[in-house]
This record gives structure tokens, C-alpha cells and sequence, in this order.
């Protein structure tokens, strides 16, 4: 232990002369050395000076330029988007105004065609009903004629069945009747 | 015994340097480097384009404007006190590169442990405030400065004499000492460890265990050299930062 404490010693001393300084030489240690004082107040006040006077300003000029660079081109920015914007609530509002057109033209056109297909059903309807009409008149004539037809034979067959059977020929008109009669049930 | 194997140099061993020539020490060159290395590095800024993006010097001297705009003055004094930036940037400048030099090999010793920086920074910064409270109070400044608004009138007497003390005598003692003080503190930490630490390496003893025992204070020495980093840029602040709420206080009383 005793080699430590003269090592510290020796090293104690050693750098108190590295120093320059005696042990315990020079003023204490809180009090200012005014060489130190003049060069450190020198220093700063040579320091401060262009600083304030040379220094920051030029430095603060180009920061203040570029910022203000900056500052712009972000308004450029909002503007131009402000303006894109615009665009494209015009362009939607023309996009609606044509779809609103679209949609009048389509409908106006979905009613046209609706009173056209009204129009063609009801003269289609019309047209059947006539032809139905005539078809049926056309039916009936023919049936009214077959009818005629076979009354003329059952009246002509009766006629000639009573006068075969009575060797005189039946009033026609009675013949006629009877027939009616007949073809009636 | 044990008190003797660890009794410390004398400490102005520590503290005074040889004259590198007549009247300039140490502290001197530490002094005039700080200004030198300020004013190169805004110098070299300025010349930089300052229409791209700050890099490399015009970055680092935008960052420290910046710092000391947004994270000092417009925190303290508003945009009123924007005028006060080149001197606040000038204090803090110069007191970190004088704090520095305690961890930078070779130079180890901070400027600002020795009083006579910090007692002119600190007196400057007095009579900086002063002179900002006069211009703008006029002679109403010592009034304000002792009595502040709201004080009864029973207590004026006892509040003026504290506030007189406070303000006036204690402010520039308070700006030196805890400048001066917590570098010389960290000086002084960090010959302790590295003595230490050398010592225990180069002990001539038949103790085995003495010499690994050296990692302890080695281990020390570099947590605290990390640590003055911190509290080089920290004090720096701390007294740019009480410069401008005393510069504000004097501009502005209200506030």
C-alpha cells in the first residue's frame, strides 16, 4: 500500500510541474486571472460583434429566403389544388347535368316507345277483332248456308219420302216446317 | 493510511497551465478557439447555397439558430424578443465550445472552469438586462425590478430588499457560480478517476488483485466523460436560456 501512496505522490507532483505550476502556486482557484479574463472577454465580445453584425444576417437572410421560397411554392400549391378542386366540381356538376339529360331523354324516349307499343297493341287488337268479326260472319254465313243446304235436302228428302208413301207431294211449306222443327231440337 | 493513498494533487496542479506565451494561457487559446471555430463555421454556412436543403455546416449552423429561435427565445421572450437571437446564439455558441474542451484530448480543460469566462458572461449578461430594463422603463425598471405588481403595501419594505438582492446582486453571483462550478466539478471528477485508474494500473505492489481492480474507476472515468458531454451542451443552455427570461423579464414585467 505504502508503493501506491508514494506513486500517487510522485504523479501528483509530476503534474503540477507538467502544469507549470508549483504546488500551490498561483491565485486560488476561484479567483479570475485577468488574462484569462481579457482573452476570454475579447474572444466573445469579436465573436458576438460579427455575429450580430455580419454573421446571423447573412446566414438568416438565406433562411428567410428559402423559406419564404418555400412558403410560396406551398401556396402555389394550395392554390393549384384549390384550383383542381374547382375543376372537378365543375366537371362533376357538368357530369350531373348530362346525366340529369340522359336520364330526361331516356325516360321521354322509354315513354314514346311505351304510347307507340300502346298505340300498335291497341290497333294489333283492333285488327284482330275485325278479322275475328269477319271470321265469325264468315262462319256463320257458311254454317247458315251448309244448314240451308242440308234443310233444302231433309225437306226435299221428306218430300219425296211422303210422296213415295202417299203418292202425293207434301204441302212444301208444311214439309218445310216440320223440318225446322226437327233440325231445331 | 488509506486517507494518504488517496490525497489528491493541489488544486491549482489541475487548473493553471503554463503560459503558452506571455498573458496567454490555456484557457486562453481554449477562449480565442472558441470564437475562431464559431466564426468559421457560420462563415463557411453563409457561403453555402442557401436555396437547397441545409446539409453538413449550413445544416449544423441552421439547427442551432433554429434551436436557440424556437426552443429559447419564442419560449421565453416571444416573437417580440426574435431581435435577441445573434446575442443568445453568440453566448451559447461560445460557452458549449468552452465547455467542451474538458473531454476533448489533449486540451482537457474547460474554459468555464476557471472564473474569470463565466464572471464576464455573467456580468455582461447583467448589465445587458439592466440596460434592457432602463430602455425600456425607463427609471419605473428598479421599481418593477423590487417591487412586483400585487406586493401589499405592509410588505413592500421586505419584498423590495429580497427582490433588490435576488435581482440585482444574486442573479449575476448564481449565472457564474453554476457555470463555473458544475465544469470545474466535472473537471475535477474526471482527474479523479483517471489518477485513479493510472494509478492502480501502474502501482508497484505485490497485491495481485490491485491492478484489475483499475477497471472500476476506468469504467467511471468513461461513463463520466460520456455524462460532461451532456452537461457541457447542458450548461450552456441553461445560462442562454436564464440570459433571455432576464432579458425578457426587463423588457417586459408584465410577462
Amino acid at each position: 500500500m505504502l508503493t501506491v501512496v508514494n506513486h500517487l505522490q510522485g504523479l501528483a507532483s509530476r503534474l503540477a510541474t507538467e502544469a507549470g505550476v508549483e504546488a500551490g502556486e498561483g491565485p486560488g482557484p476561484i479567483v479570475p486571472e485577468l488574462k484569462e479574463l481579457y482573452w476570454g472577454a475579447g474572444s466573445f465580445i469579436v465573436f458576438a460583434l460579427l455575429m450580430r453584425f455580419y454573421l446571423f444576417p447573412r446566414l438568416k437572410q438565406g433562411m428567410d429566403a428559402r423559406y419564404a421560397g418555400i412558403r410560396a411554392d406551398h401556396e402555389q400549391a394550395d392554390a393549384a389544388r384549390a384550383a383542381a378542386r374547382a375543376e372537378v366540381a365543375d366537371y362533376e356538376a357538368q357530369l350531373a347535368a348530362v346525366k340529369a339529360e340522359a336520364a330526361a331523354k331516356v325516360d321521354a324516349a322509354r315513354q314514346a316507345l311505351e304510347a307507340e307499343r300502346q298505340e300498335q297493341v291497341k290497333a294489333l287488337n283492333a285488327q284482330l277483332a275485325e278479322r275475328r268479326a269477319a271470321a265469325q260472319a264468315e262462319t256463320e254465313a257458311a254454317k247458315a248456308a251448309v244448314r240451308d243446304q242440308i234443310h233444302a235436302a231433309v225437306a226435299d228428302v221428306a218430300g219425296r219420302a211422303g210422296e213415295l208413301a202417299t203418292g202425293r207431294r207434301p204441302d212444301a211449306t208444311v214439309v218445310a216446317r216440320v223440318v225446322n222443327e226437327v233440325m231445331a231440337r | 493510511m488509506l486517507a494518504e493513498a488517496f490525497k489528491f494533487p493541489e488544486i491549482n496542479a489541475i487548473l493553471r497551465w503554463q503560459d503558452i506565451f506571455t498573458s496567454f494561457n490555456k484557457i486562453a487559446l481554449i477562449a480565442v478557439a472558441a470564437a475562431v471555430i464559431g466564426i468559421v463555421v457560420f462563415l463557411l454556412a453563409g457561403n453555402k447555397d442557401a436555396k437547397v436543403a441545409p446539409k453538413g455546416v449550413r445544416n449544423l449552423a441552421e439547427t442551432t439558430v433554429e434551436f436557440i429561435e424556437d426552443g429559447i427565445v419564442m419560449q421565453t421572450m416571444g416573437k417580440s424578443g426574435l431581435g435577441w437571437t445573434p446575442f443568445l446564439l453568440s453566448l451559447f455558441i461560445f460557452i458549449y465550445l468552452c465547455n467542451v474542451p474538458g473531454i476533448i484530448p489533449i486540451l482537457q480543460m474547460p474554459a468555464t472552469a476557471r472564473m474569470a469566462i463565466p464572471m464576464f458572461l455573467a456580468l455582461l449578461v447583467w448589465v445587458v438586462y439592466n440596460g434592457v430594463g432602463f430602455k425600456h422603463q425607463g427609471i419605473k425598471y428598479l421599481t418593477h425590478t423590487i417591487w412586483p405588481p400585487g406586493v401589499p403595501v405592509a410588505l413592500k419594505p421586505l419584498v423590495g430588499v429580497i427582490e433588490f438582492i435576488s435581482n440585482i446582486i444574486v442573479r449575476p453571483f448564481s449565472l457564474t457560480v453554476r457555470l463555473f462550478a458544475n465544469m470545474l466539478a466535472g473537471h475535477i471528477l474526471l482527474v479523479t478517476f483517471a489518477l485513479l485508474t493510472q494509478s492502480l494500473i501502474t502501482a508497484e505492489t505485490q497485491q495481485l488483485l490491485l491492478k484489475p481492480m483499475a477497471i472500476l474507476p476506468f469504467f467511471m472515468l468513461v461513463f463520466l466523460t460520456a455524462f460532461e458531454v451532456l452537461v457541457a451542451f447542458l450548461q450552456a443552455y441553461i445560462f442562454t436560456i436564464l440570459t433571455a427570461v432576464y432579458i425578457g423579464g426587463a423588457a417586459h414585467p408584465e410577462h
